[in-house]
């Protein structure tokens, strides 16, 4: 491994780089074999080239602007590719499911092109498919959203066809379900899926029953208690115009892509939106929930707890120390996992970014007689990060990825969209797209150091851990997680307050 | 460092009839005299640069007992060689905000890096250095190994569904390696050792089987001379490079098979075995492939999703690669359906196209799709690059196709789907697989997971 006492002293990433690198070529153990082919003999040393000058680059030019309904519209123009991307976000979704109606918001967006006032679902389906667009709607936890894609000599005809599909749904009954049928056979194949299985227990476990606690899709239960009124209701409630923004990028003038806006969007009318109230999320709790799945051959790992919503004051300082949990530039649990010890393919922790509240998880995954092994290393690094200063060179590379990743952020008219979209929805400032660079670079070792320890929560860490129980668990009271609650998979319920669905006489259907 | 599976190959080059044409590549190509292949196109809308490296090797190189060998060389890519220490090739990309990362199919082997602009040299240097002197030894190969069998766990084994197509290829083929998945099976990863990697980087990694390709904001001249100080410098092969790969028989006859696995429903696949990429008859098969399943007005959406809703999901698709491959059409069963009647759906609808031609609006519509395709697939810069190098590396070094094709399909015909479909969608050509919940097996147990 490179020797961070000397990189320590290093002021400039590149010094470090240089650094990196040299201590790392010598660190190697002499007269390895493959040092004795002519190959490797004939192969000059040398060390990393210097960069070339680099280009200025800036955040690249868009425009907002508010019809006088309250629609925001977001415009961004190219003139490469004769295409038009457009994408509505509606400030509601799954979080704003009425108690007992989990999987709603998701209904709703799910039905949007499934017939319109004008429209059957079969005619929907084919005036986008025969102008070779793309069209797609679903519900997210905050937001629903609509996005089609279409060539720029059908910007008017794909404009339209959105417009008609956020406004006038049609909502008819045999759509409904149809619908309701496919939620409920995906729901199923999702209880048999690890992975799926994994996110929705530690989302349970982190945010409890709070809204966000809960499956976007619903349950079997929830999904079958949904009527028409329901839909209705919701659409009727969230899908307003000052209660949208709408973003067009593409190929088109700036005069064309608003007048376009204002044609299909400017006669909607404006309603009252209720406000949406944050309610609370529980204080972080330990708890270790074994899902058992008979016969894996691999065991998910979910490892957590609450934090905050992406709006706070915080939340760029935190980022950064997830990052060198284990996000891009750092990622300490995936060299310690991966790279030291071989025990899995991945592991990753990342930043729940969520409007009333957020979360930190870490995830990997690796074969049932590692578990243990597994848990205890990513344990033990939210422990570390609380407790020891970040290596300064850490932070560096951390910051440098962020900062140097910039410019691979607006390479795509849509991608820089998607950041004005964000910027937008979580009433953040636009002004922040400018300055993120810089805001990143200030956060200090210290600035690390205190989020750690005011939001990481390592001794009351939600666990989750999918996998063959009877191998899992004797492992687990020897590396301090002899605490645990045991689920079969066939039982899950993500709504009960222990997980569990009664046992029934005739076994698990 | 992922394996590429069939169903994620790359969306293919395509036609159009109305809407514009986009742009074409405006590119150079050079040889150096080792033999590395060289694909240069300036693109200077923001600044960065993407640089790819494709050996051309893949899972279809490996001999039986071997399975996995490809993607597996492709990880120790990442251990470290004569000026980069291990693991630092990612750390230091990441470090600089750039991304970088590896991926393994059939046919070929993928490294790419996508990096501020000015970081050019660097990448180049670092890719030189790799193809020049891997680092291999038997400790780091053996823990490498430990965190493929992860991977092949994470991907294939621990997921629903995940073993539907090594199930398919196993079945479907006989002696052709695309029997084989990329991913290879656990006792052949277990049983490969460290002289099988020395051998493969010697044999297979070599300039004269590689392919690098660098689009974005760059300087031809510059980038060149670069490439000729770093990767000139590494000597030609020692030996020819000779593939020894098994031709599949012709089928005689049509084939039905029944298995079953620990999955919540029923998976019906129809498959036939069709032709390779690059052939002219490739391309209606594509047409056929929109017409089955691009969008919620394609047929088997339509027939078996919303109409008779005997489907979860399903989709047919032609996965046209370098050499012969297969069309297959995939059903989810839903819970009040049977397999047989959806298999009978699927087979109707591919019937279908044989005895009558589609409509003049479903070719156009198809079209309009591969415009859209074509499109939307060339808008950042390693996209671009993915075409190009894909262009040259499986069509003989024919880049021309990157733009060409999209050419090809506007000339397409309801006739040339017709005979094409007439011509491959034959019985003897067809293999029918079941796939059940293991709780439905004789003698399963019903206290299994649903």
């Amino acid at each position: 491994m490179l020797s961070r006492l000397t990189n320590r002293q290093r002021t400039t990433i590149w010094g470090l780089l240089l650094t990196v690198l040299v201590s790392g070529a010598l660190s190697t153990l002499a007269g390895a074999d493959y040092e004795k082919t002519a190959r490797w003999k004939a192969w000059p040393s040398s060390r990393m080239p210097k960069p070339l000058e680099a280009r200025p680059v800036t955040f690249p030019p868009y425009e907002i602007r508010t019809l006088a309904n309250g629609l925001k519209v977001v415009v961004v123009t190219q003139h490469e590719q004769p295409a038009v991307s457009l994408r509505m976000i509606v400030r509601a979704g799954a979080a704003n499911d009425p108690q007992g109606r989990a999987g709603l918001a998701n209904m709703v967006a799910s039905l949007l092109d499934q017939g319109t006032a004008t429209r059957s679902a079969g005619d929907v389906a084919e005036a986008i498919d025969y102008i070779g667009g793309a069209l797609g709607a679903g519900a997210g936890t905050d937001l629903s959203f609509v996005n089609a894609i279409v060539m720029k000599d059908n910007f008017a005809d794909g404009l339209t066809l959105l417009s008609d599909v956020a406004r006038t749904p049609a909502f008819a009954p045999q759509e409904i379900e149809r619908q309701r049928d496919q939620v409920v056979s995906a729901l199923g194949v999702n209880a048999g899926d690890p992975e799926w299985v994994a996110d929705a227990v530690i989302d349970r476990l982190i945010y409890g029953f709070h809204p966000y606690g809960l499956p976007g899709a619903g349950t079997a239960t929830s999904v079958a208690a949904i009527t028409r009124d329901d839909i209705v209701a919701f659409h009727q409630r969230w899908y307003a115009p000052n209660n949208a923004i709408l973003a067009i990028v593409g190929d088109l003038s700036l005069d064309e892509a608003f007048a376009g806006a204002e044609r299909v969007f400017g006669g909607w009318a404006r309603r009252d939106v209720p406000a949406v109230r944050a309610s609370e999320a529980p204080d972080a709790t330990r708890r270790v929930i074994v899902v058992d799945r008979p016969g894996a051959v691999q065991t998910e790992i979910r490892v957590g707890n609450v934090a905050i919503p992406r709006k706070h004051a915080d939340y760029e300082a935190l980022d950064l120390a997830v990052k060198v949990l284990g996000g891009e530039g750092a990622n300490r649990i995936q060299r310690v996992l991966r790279s030291e010890r071989g025990l899995t393919y991945g592991a990753s922790a990342d930043i729940q970014a969520l409007k009333q509240t957020g979360g930190i998880v870490a995830e990997t995954d690796t074969r049932s007689e590692t578990t243990g092994e597994a848990l205890r290393l990513v344990v033990d690094e939210f422990f570390r990060l609380q407790r020891e200063p970040v290596f300064e060179l850490e932070l560096a590379d951390a910051q440098a990825y962020l900062t140097g990743n910039f410019p691979l952020t607006i390479e795509t008219p849509d991608a820089i969209a998607l950041q004005v979209l964000n910027v937008l929805f979580y009433d953040l400032d636009v002004k922040d797209l400018e300055t993120y660079r810089a805001r990143v670079n200030a956060i200090k070792s210290d600035d690390i150091q205190r989020v750690a320890r005011g939001y990481l929560k390592p001794a009351r860490l939600s666990i989750v851990l999918v996998g063959d129980a009877r191998l899992v668990e004797p492992q687990l009271k020897s590396v301090g997680f002899g605490e645990f609650e045991r689920v079969p998979i066939e039982r899950l319920d993500l709504t009960a307050p222990n997980f569990l669905r009664p046992a029934t006489a005739g076994g698990a259907h | 460092m992922a394996v590429l599976v069939a169903l994620s190959v790359v969306e293919r080059a395509t036609p159009v009839a109305a809407a514009s044409r986009p742009p074409k590549f405006d590119y150079q190509l050079h040889t150096l005299d080792n033999g590395l292949s060289i694909i240069l196109n300036e693109d200077h809308s923001t600044p960065i640069v993407h640089v790819s490296l494709w050996y051309h090797v893949g899972s279809k190189d490996e001999p039986r007992g071997r399975t996995g060998f490809a993607h597996l060389f492709e990880h120790m890519m990442f251990k470290g060689s004569k000026n980069v220490g291990p693991e630092q090739h990612t750390s230091l990309v990441a470090s600089i905000g750039g991304q970088s990362n590896a991926t393994t199919n059939e046919d070929t082997t993928i490294f790419w890096n996508t990096v501020p602009s000015q970081y050019l040299p660097m990448v180049l240097w670092m890719e030189a250095d790799r193809m020049a002197t891997l680092r291999v030894d038997d400790a780091t190969f053996k823990q490498e190994r430990e965190v493929v069998k992860e991977e092949r766990r994470m991907r294939i084994d621990n997921q629903p569904y995940g073993r539907l197509q090594e199930i398919l290829y196993d079945k479907a083929f006989e002696v052709h390696p695309y029997k084989h998945p990329v991913i290879g099976s656990m006792a052949d990863l277990e049983a490969a050792t460290v002289d099988n990697v020395r051998e493969f980087y010697e044999t297979y990694y070599v300039p004269g089987n590689a392919t690098l390709t660098i689009v974005g904001d760059f300087d031809s001249k510059q980038a060149l001379e670069l490439i000729t100080q770093y990767f000139g410098a590494i000597p030609k092969a020692a030996r020819p490079l000779e593939r020894k790969i098994p031709v599949e028989p012709q089928k005689t006859r049509e084939r039905r098979e029944t298995v079953y696995e620990e999955w919540p429903l029923p998976a019906v696949i129809v498959a036939y075995h069709i032709t390779y990429d690059g052939d002219p008859d490739s391309y209606p098969l594509h047409i056929v492939s929109k017409v089955l399943s691009d969008g919620q007005s394609s047929r088997i959406y339509r027939r078996l999703v919303y109409q008779d809703r005997l489907a979860l999901a399903a989709f047919g698709q032609a996965n046209l690669i370098e050499h012969p491959n297969l069309f297959y059409a995939v059903a989810i069963v839903q819970p009040n359906a049977t397999p047989e009647s959806t298999t009978k759906a699927l087979i109707e609808e591919i019937e279908r196209l044989k005895t009558e031609p589609i409509s003049a609006r479903e070719l156009q519509r198809a079209k309009n799709q591969f415009a859209r395709d074509y499109i939307i697939g060339r808008e950042s810069i390693q996209q671009k690059a993915t075409h190009l190098a894909h262009a040259y590396v499986l069509h003989n070094g024919d880049v021309t196709t990157a733009d060409g094709e999209f050419d090809i399909f506007q000339g397409i015909t309801t006739a040339d789907v017709q005979r094409v479909a007439r011509r491959f969608f034959t019985p003897q050509n067809r293999f029918v697989l079941t796939i059940l919940p293991k709780a439905a097996a004789p003698g399963g147990s019903p206290e299994r997971p649903r």
